[in-house]
């Protein structure tokens, strides 16, 4: 492989490793923030010691969050040079803003970690509050400067010149509201079902029940009514891939020849050389629904492009199954969920446990393959039908070391990290108050 | 607009030099205490850095974002041609944010506290020395650029620029300005046995300041690095440097009386001066290639993105400079405030 390939594996890998941290940091701060709520209503106990602990969970994520999100920060420069000498003077709105938001992320945890009976009550608890409301302003900020990637905008382009610069017009992209909609969704739908899955399991395994049941119903209220609006979320995503990067969309779909009535497809084998797809399902012209709201409308396939310009198109396909595929599948569960508010004798089957158990990694999973399908869709291109990955790619040689390098430290982190929630939940089950 | 994005520029770099610095440099407090010291060194730590520790490294990153966003052609070469140093710095501020969380809170205690208190504090000693060899390399003539010597070797364009002596002694010297302030903070933080200890670390740090620096215009002078030629040739700097000279008697004094407010105040001053020689000998020329001075102000963003950032900054400012400040005194950090 070549220096490009290196640097994008080392890019797709620090970013996918990133926004895991980055969505419980996100939202974990709202779990945390119910239950101190609960907490102040009732004064049960329960409660403060759940708050504690998701608390501590918080505090591990948010600094793994932040060593590889300032990472990032230089990787973007050490990896692409070339894209930020450009891109970094138009799309630095979101990015100094966000800089303002992770401040007054810092600030409020600053409070809340260390305020417990220093500080007035509901000051502390708001603090908390700040704390989500920020974390979510970071991605929506960050997700607008990615959505400019795809949806370059407020400047001119002319004879490789980037002129005419308008920070506000490139910060207000056409990409950034449904991205930004969809990925804050994303957050809430993987984290509360991650969250949700760690306490069925300990339910399943009969552990402090009465705790682990309060942290379950928080959790899985807040990720079902997610994963009901993810689906509806993502129409308006593809409604505007469909304007705003045809490509993609052809490859998302897998769509080669150019058709009016175009069917969807559900599933199949892509063979790139030969053009077709095998093994799945159509369901006649719903892909020309789907794209425009339109049963007959015409959807262009990938053989109206210039080779040159199609992404890998098997990848972007089966990550748009997968991620559409588990997006079902996480809506269902909440269907679960809710019909087990009327027949209560669910919630005594050993299986229904099980079931939001084997649920909690396919957010993540499905986050990867929604990013995957966005970046590697948007291939050759760094920035959209402006600057191509390898033209941005840095000039120094020997990425392969830089990318095991972070294989290696990221790897350990995670390890070390996954241990050590598995001791929080051990010493939580161990002083039960 | 673009003083706006400079003083911002100069105040995060300012406040990452002296907040990140005392930092990094708790954690080399601990790491060269005695074994007896530690655990107190340890305990302090957390109660005093905890809260704003997270806040502290942020000026970094904001650092970072106005340089790409309003310095890009600047920020190009530093990326290109640090790529290693800063990669270095970045594992050091991994394992050392990692391992400051972990050690604090891990549900168990038990002997994995033995290496988060190793990686806590040898990555707060290493990170500010690879800082120091990432300043050193932009400032010490010997980057060389690709288009202009498209024959010579990966250790010609991304090693030798910073892998020798005098990134070193940059990074070392960098390194004992950390733990000299954070021994001159935690005075104030500790009584009894402990503040004798940090009284003398403090000591210990600021000699070791001295000659550290001492060395490094030495060796700079006798080998021709062009930047500290100038630094030893510009009036101001020397100044400077003369004048926080002299401030050490006070400091020295008001530490031995445990005036702990005027001594932050001096050792405040003490880092603005170097800083300000360092920066007043060369501005705004802050890359120094082996044939050529490049500056910040080079190529710069379009007058719509500064302004356009200038904005931010201002209403970041006052959303963040109050909340901070308000933290900072919530926990007891800004003593300064305090009636003495
Ligand atoms: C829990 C995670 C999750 C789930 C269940 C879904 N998605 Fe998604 N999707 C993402 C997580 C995600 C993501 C990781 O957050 C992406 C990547 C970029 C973005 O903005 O969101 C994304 C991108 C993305 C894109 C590309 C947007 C672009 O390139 O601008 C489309 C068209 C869809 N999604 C459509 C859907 C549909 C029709 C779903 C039906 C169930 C769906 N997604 C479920
Ligand atoms: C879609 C992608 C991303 C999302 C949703 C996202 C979101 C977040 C969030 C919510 C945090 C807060 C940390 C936490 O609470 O754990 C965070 C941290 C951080 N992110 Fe990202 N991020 C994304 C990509 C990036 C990229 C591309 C960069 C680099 C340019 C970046 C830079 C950072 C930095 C520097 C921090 C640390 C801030 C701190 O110290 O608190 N992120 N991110
Ligand atoms: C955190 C969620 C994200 C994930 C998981 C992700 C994933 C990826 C992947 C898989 C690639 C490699 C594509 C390829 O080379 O085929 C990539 C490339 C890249 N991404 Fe993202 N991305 C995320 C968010 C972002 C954001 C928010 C930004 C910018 C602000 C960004 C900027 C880039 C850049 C500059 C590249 C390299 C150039 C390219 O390959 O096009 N990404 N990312």
């Amino acid at each position: 492989m070549e220096n490009l390939d290196y640097a994008r594996l080392q890019m797709a890998f620090t970013l996918g490793f990133h926004i895991i941290f980055a969505c419980i940091g996100m939202v974990m701060p709202f779990f945390m923030v119910v239950s101190h709520y609960k907490y102040l209503k009732t004064r049960n106990p329960v409660y403060k010691k759940l708050t504690k602990s998701w608390l501590k969970g918080v505090a591990i994520f948010f600094v793994t969050g932040a060593v590889s999100g300032t990472a990032l920060s230089f990787e973007l420069g050490m990896l692409w040079p070339e894209f930020m000498k450009h891109a970094g003077p138009i799309i630095g709105m979101p990015f100094s803003l966000e800089g303002a938001a992770f401040f007054v992320e810092a600030i409020a945890l600053g409070f809340y970690l260390y305020g417990w009976d220093k500080l007035p009550e509901k000051f502390h608890w708001f603090t908390g509050v700040i704390i989500g409301i920020s974390g979510v302003a970071s991605g929506i900020l960050v997700v607008s400067a990615n959505g400019w990637m795809n949806a370059p905008s407020g400047f001119d382009y002319i004879n490789g010149e980037f002129t005419n610069i308008d920070p506000v017009k490139a910060f207000l992209n056409p990409a950034w509201f449904t991205q930004a909609l969809h990925m804050t969704l994303a957050a809430f739908v993987a984290t509360s079902f991650g969250v949700a899955g760690i306490h069925a399991y300990q339910i399943y395994k009969n552990r402090n029940v009465d705790l682990h049941l309060k942290a379950f119903k928080i959790t899985i209220i807040i990720g079902t009514v997610a994963a009901f609006l993810q689906p509806i979320s993502g129409d308006i995503s593809a409604k505007d891939v469909a304007v705003r990067q045809p490509v993609k969309l052809a490859a998302l779909e897998a769509h080669f020849e150019t058709k009016k009535g175009a069917p969807l497809y559900i599933g199949g084998i892509v063979d790139v050389e030969k053009q077709t797809v095998t093994h799945k399902i159509a369901i006649p012209k719903a892909l020309s629904f789907l794209a425009f709201g339109d049963f007959n409308a015409e959807v262009k396939g990938l053989n109206d492009f210039p080779k040159e310009e199609h992404p890998p198109v098997a990848i972007v396909h089966y990550a748009f199954q997968i991620m559409v595929g588990l997006g079902v599948a996480l809506m269902l569960a909440g269907i679960v969920y809710l019909v087990s508010l009327k027949k209560k004798n669910w919630q005594k089957n050993k299986y229904y446990w099980l079931l939001f158990v084997v649920m909690a990694p396919l957010g993540f999973v499905a986050i990867e393959a929604g990013w995957v399908v966005t970046e590697v869709g948007r291939q050759p291109w760094i920035i959209h039908q402006i600057m191509l990955t390898k033209d941005a790619v840095t000039p120094m040689p020997g990425m392969k070391y830089s990318f095991f390098f972070y294989l290696f430290l990221y790897t350990l982190l995670a390890i070390t990290v996954t241990w050590l929630m598995h001791r929080q939940i051990k010493s939580l089950n161990q002083n039960p108050n | 607009m673009l003083y706006v994005v400079l003083f911002f520029l100069l105040f995060s770099l300012l406040l990452y030099v002296m907040l990140g610095g005392a930092d990094f440099g708790a954690g080399i407090v601990e790491l060269f205490a005695s074994k007896k010291n530690r655990s107190h060194t340890r305990d302090i730590i957390y109660r005093v850095i905890g809260p704003v520790w997270e806040a502290n490294h942020i000026w970094l990153i904001i650092m970072l974002v106005i340089l790409w966003v309003a310095f890009p052609a600047y920020f190009n070469i530093m990326v290109i041609y640090l790529h290693i140093p800063l990669t270095l710095v970045l594992l050091g501020i991994t394992i050392r944010g990692v391992a400051f969380v972990f050690r604090h809170y891990d549900a168990v205690i038990d002997r994995s506290q033995f290496w988060y208190n190793w990686l806590f504090r040898i990555g707060s000693f290493v990170t500010p020395v690879f800082l120091g060899l990432s300043f050193s390399a932009l400032i010490g003539g010997k980057i060389i650029t690709m288009e202009e010597y498209a024959g010579s070797s990966f250790y010609d364009f991304f090693i030798n620029p910073w892998f020798n002596l005098f990134g070193l002694l940059v990074g070392l010297f960098y390194a004992a300005l950390c733990a000299f302030l954070a021994a001159t903070l935690l005075i104030g933080e500790s009584d009894g046995m402990e503040k004798s200890h940090f009284s003398r670390s403090s000591a210990i740090f600021t000699i070791m300041l001295v000659v550290l620096g001492f060395v490094l215009l030495t060796y700079g002078y006798i080998y021709e690095i062009k930047f500290v030629r100038d630094f030893i040739e510009n009036p101001i700097a020397i100044l400077c440097v003369v004048l926080s000279g002299i401030l050490l008697l006070p400091l020295w004094k008001f530490i031995r009386q445990q005036r702990r407010i005027a001594s932050r105040y001096m050792a405040g001053i003490q880092v603005i001066l170097i800083l300000f020689a360092a920066i007043v000998t060369h501005f705004p020329y802050f890359i120094i290639t082996a044939d050529q001075e490049i500056s910040l102000l080079d190529n710069i963003a379009p007058e719509s993105t500064i302004t356009n950032l200038g904005w931010m900054l201002i209403i970041g400012g006052t959303v963040i400079l109050p909340g901070l400040f308000h933290l900072m005194k919530s926990f007891k950090m800004i003593k300064v405030l305090e009636k003495p």
